[in-house]
């Protein structure tokens, strides 16, 4: 799939604003995804707590280590894998059990044992930086190859900080260029 | 567990959740989940680019099943 070149601010979280019935209908996607959710949990006989909410106008989905667990996700982190491999194939399969339920194409975001959380950050750290190199050189950055996700944090990160950023090239090659002012 | 787990991540997906039947063989060079769905289904269970039968199998590996195969076969399939 070839998305083309998305300006950063069409993405921005601020920008989106929802009505009470979106809000309900992605609660209601959260309430799907933490049953389908649940049910593997037990299956699989891992510990584990589903946390829900609305976010950046997405359903968001957190499975954090049960109460009790006190190692840092423990088992959890099978779930997630090495770079988030298993997290993705997850949230791909709990957004088709959405759609099936609601017949509507879902967005929503899954999180487990805070991997996307932390991953977050670093990316916004990296983000920041390459922001302000930009700044200083007035030459475009190019990052390397990121997933869709941490593209989109990335522009986010670039939007924040007063720039404007492109993806380009083709999955799971396509990367964020950071572009001058 | 992995064929319980992978009957309910399946089942979650498909328009006719009744028609999934898991079934393990164990086969000399390994084991093997063997996914049946109503035709009507199979699509679905594969996903663009066989997109939803790798997240298919890369959960199934999570939970324990390096070396496992998932075969995708649809309910009218003679094998």
């Amino acid at each position: 799939m070839t998305e083309g070149t998305t300006p950063a601010v069409e993405t921005s979280p601020r920008k989106i604003s929802l009505t009470a019935e979106d809000i309900s209908r992605l609660e209601q996607e959260g309430e799907i995804a933490a049953d389908y959710l649940e049910a593997l949990l037990d299956i699989a006989d891992l510990d584990g707590d589903i946390d829900m909410d609305v976010e950046g106008g997405r359903a968001s989905v957190s499975v954090i280590p049960g109460e009790g667990e006190d190692t840092a996700g423990g088992d959890l982190s099978r779930l997630v894998g090495r770079d988030g491999e298993v997290l993705e194939a997850l949230q791909e399969l709990t957004r088709l059990a959405v759609h099936r339920e609601t017949g509507e194409r879902s967005r929503l975001m899954l999180d487990i044992a805070g991997f996307r959380a932390k991953r977050r950050q670093d990316l916004a750290a990296l983000a920041t930086e390459a922001v302000e190199k930009v700044k200083e050189t007035g030459e475009p950055i190019k990052l390397k190859p990121m997933t869709p996700f941490e593209r989109k944090v990335v522009h986010d990160t670039v939007a924040e900080g007063g720039l404007r950023s492109e993806s380009e090239g083709e999955e799971p090659q396509r990367c964020v260029v950071v572009l001058p002012a | 567990m992995l064929e319980e787990a992978l009957e309910h991540l399946v089942k979650g997906i498909v328009e006719n959740p009744d028609d999934v039947k898991v079934r393990a063989r164990n086969l000399r060079r390994g084991r093997i989940l063997e996914v049946r769905v109503h035709p009507d289904d199979l699509g679905k269970v594969i996903g663009r680019g066989g997109r939803t039968a790798r997240a298919l199998r890369t959960v199934v590996t999570a939970l324990g099943g390096r070396g496992v195969r998932v075969d995708l076969v649809d309910v009218d399939q003679v094998r």
